[in-house]
């Protein structure tokens, strides 16, 4: 670069009769200091001076330099070159630092810009992700928060080694604020709680920490989660209110909309079923088998819609998701007779015979909610087996689980039927014409033997084969104990 | 039994007419109120004998006139309650109700309870020790349980678990009542003391333990041993 200016202020120099030129060889120190730094500037200012010695002082074309007010001018030169070289270079590093400034707070302002509209807490997590990527240039990812967090999917944790996730846990769990750890492959991986105060809302993890200034980017972290959990904080009180205003509504209005059914359909079919019921006890009445027969008539059919109701009704809790099982312990084969003899008029037409193991272990499920998939199970096995065919219920248990089943002579279930009969509203093609039903009662069952941690499973060989429904609720391997009596 | 008052306390006319058909016809008198305050007072005025109580009144909840039913009469008290609310039956239970049917109901269920509910009333009063169910006898004087006229052993708190409920024949007992006379109130909550004491007391008393057919299990609320047969009955 010296030699470049030196061919330029010596064709200068010839051109323009310039003397003195030396004061240009300050360009070049200029351009090192502001590009180069500060040695590569003193090189061009040393550089400058012997170059302008040989060049522009007497004797010409020789490094020496004879007259004293050139030797005064060079070493000004020197000194003005060295100052000049100093001030350009740490002007550039001030514009520099300025720059990085002023993007970190463009990205801090779009970060807290990005906070203030967030509206769910995934925005927030999304925002905390990016932000600090951007602002550490390193791996971030965020964990847990229960439902709350939409970052750091499974794919994203198995990428993870395992001694980082066992920090993530050790974390989630509470048991420490923020940690360091070495992934195994070199790598420094810094793991804190997006909030000081609580691990509600999840652990960010970020990775490829240089070792030397894990201080630095710590702090960093910290100051971007300080305002990040502020909101979270804010944003989790205004979901948890919303929440609870939106449940207390819809809450209303179902109770509402339940109340008004239960009463408005049931509390008719309450005298419409007591009555038949009176009658068919009355003297005249009871003394004629056909009035009788219509008496009961009457009556089953006034049972048949009750049962209706109460499966829309559950329908309603079931799609609301407001099974909230009451668990205790009970014996098996309590559900089962429960449910047989709530079932007991229905079934007079059918062969009813009961298999159950003694001894089986206790379960511990909400009683009244396996007693009512049970039912469900057994109404079907009533409406789709003929009159007079057996209907086998029973109890037995398998390594893990008590399993409750009911199984028929009936219409069964074709490969295809077996593969949506819990779903909602689905009947069989083959009954929806001849069997009245509402496709509620399996999908009923299912949710409720479910929410026992249950599972329930049809077995046929096919049409008109008949069928076996199982329920299969898990048992605990340590059975409650009752102190001896004395 | 005949003669017996019963009180009903509905507000739907439908329902009081097939009860009042139904209880007269199993030789109750028979009073209505529709609604709570006019329950508490005809229960003062008419001295009922049972009262028959809807939960939905319009004038105030069934709950409360019941607690304040209970706070001068031991009458027996038969709810009238909706299905799949087993809180709400334990909780009445354990105010003072005898015991409960789920609407809809047939007339013989309520009427069984009545006369339980009834019978225990006489029988505290008449002092008469044996209770008496199917092949089962528990002498509630002498202490002493047999089936087919064998004696049968049971441990100390067998026999209360099964004293308890024969006091009660025919209505239904809470857990929380059970646990708390037999085991005290920090064991309110083991109800699995009482699936384990209930699996050996069947055992000794059922032909079936696994198809009980006297000790009866009320899903989500308590036990029940079934009802006597009255020394004057008339099979129904």
């Amino acid at each position: 670069m010296v030699g470049v200016t030196t061919l330029i202020v010596y064709g200068l120099t010839l051109s323009l009769e310039i003397r003195r030129g030396s004061a240009v060889y300050l360009l070049p120190v200029l351009l090192a200091g502001w590009h180069l730094g500060l040695v590569p500037a003193l090189v061009a200012a040393v550089a400058g001076v012997l170059w302008s010695g040989y060049f522009f002082f007497s004797p010409y074309y020789s490094f020496f330099v004879v007259q004293p007010n050139e030797i005064v001018n060079l070493t000004l030169f020197m000194v003005v070159a060295v100052v000049t070289s100093h001030l350009a270079n740490s002007m550039k590093q001030q514009t520099e630092l300025a720059r990085k400034r002023e993007k970190e707070m463009g990205n801090l302002y779009a970060f807290s810009r990005r906070l203030a509209v967030a509206s769910s807490a995934a925005d927030i997590y999304h925002a905390i992700a990016e932000h600090l990527a951007n602002l550490v240039q390193r791996k971030v990812v965020l964990f847990g928060a229960g439902a709350l967090a939409t970052q750091g999917g499974a794919s994203e944790q198995a990428l993870l080694s395992e001694r980082v996730r066992a920090a993530i846990a050790e974390i989630e769990a509470g048991r420490s604020p923020a940690s360091t750890v070495e992934d195994g492959a070199g790598d420094v991986w810094f793991v804190r709680r997006v909030s000081e105060k609580t691990a509600d809302f999840g652990v960010i993890a970020i990775g490829s920490v240089p070792a030397e200034n894990v201080e630095e980017v710590r702090q960093r972290v910290d100051e971007v989660l300080a305002d990040a959990a502020a909101t979270l904080e804010r944003l989790d009180v205004a979901r948890v209110l919303n929440d609870a205003r939106m449940r207390s509504e819809t809450e209303l209005l179902r109770e509402a909309l339940i109340g008004s059914v239960s009463h408005e359909l049931r509390t008719p079919l309450a005298s419409i079923l007591g009555a038949a019921t009176v009658l068919s006890k009355s003297p005249g009445i009871a003394a004629d088998e056909r009035l009788t027969s219509l008496a009961s008539v009457v009556r089953d059919e006034s049972e048949r819609l009750n049962n209706d109701i109460q499966n829309l009704l559950d329908a309603t809790r079931v799609s609301r998701k407001q099974i909230t099982p009451r668990q205790e312990w009970i014996e098996p084969q309590d559900i089962v007779n429960s449910a047989l003899e709530r079932r007991r008029r229905r079934l007079a037409s059918h062969k009813v015979a009961l298999d159950m193991e003694t001894n089986l272990p206790l379960i511990y499920v909400d009683a009244v909610l396996v007693e009512q998939a049970f039912v469900q199970v057994v109404d079907n096995a009533a409406k789709y087996s003929p009159a007079g065919s057996a209907i086998i219920l029973g109890a037995k248990r398998n390594s893990r689980h008590v399993v409750l089943s009911v199984r028929d002579a009936g219409a069964g279930l074709t490969a295809e039927e077996n593969g949506h009969i819990y779903e909602r509203f689905f009947r069989g093609e083959r009954h929806a014409a001849t069997t009245p039903g509402s496709g509620l009662g399996l999908w009923i069952a299912q949710a409720f033997v479910h929410a026992n941690g249950g599972k329930i499973e049809a077995v046929s060989a096919g049409a008109d084969c008949g069928t076996m429904v199982e329920i299969h609720l898990p048992f605990a391997a340590t059975q409650p104990e009752v102190a001896p009596d004395e | 039994m005949s003669e017996a008052l019963a009180l009903i306390v509905d507000d739907e006319v439908q329902i009081r007419r097939f009860l009042r058909a139904g209880l007269e016809l199993d030789g109750f008198l028979v009073e209505e109120a529709e609604n709570g305050t006019e329950a508490l007072k005809l229960a003062t005025l008419k001295a009922a004998d049972i009262v028959i109580l809807d939960l939905g009144l319009p004038d105030m909840d069934g709950s409360e006139v019941l607690e304040r039913l209970r706070g001068w009469s031991t009458v027996p008290v038969i709810v009238l309650s909706v299905r799949s609310n087993e809180t709400e039956k334990v909780r009445l239970l354990e105010n003072g109700a005898d015991d409960y049917v789920v609407k809809p109901f047939g007339m013989a269920e309520l009427l069984a309870r009545a006369h339980a509910a009834l019978r225990r009333y006489a029988r505290a009063s008449a002092g008469e020790p044996v209770v008496k169910i199917g092949p089962l006898a528990i002498d509630l004087a002498a202490r002493i349980v047999t089936v087919e006229g064998a004696r049968i052993m049971l441990t100390p708190k067998e026999y209360r678990l099964l004293q308890i409920l024969a006091q009660h024949a025919g209505n239904v007992v809470t857990h929380q009542f059970l646990l708390k006379e037999i085991w005290g109130s920090p064991h309110l909550h083991d109800t699995h003391y009482l699936r384990i004491f209930v699996r050996k007391i069947r055992q000794k008393i059922e032909t079936n333990p696994t198809q009980p057919r006297m000790l009866l299990t009320e899903l989500g609320v308590g036990y029940r041993l079934v009802a006597p047969e009255p020394a004057n009955s008339v099979p129904a």
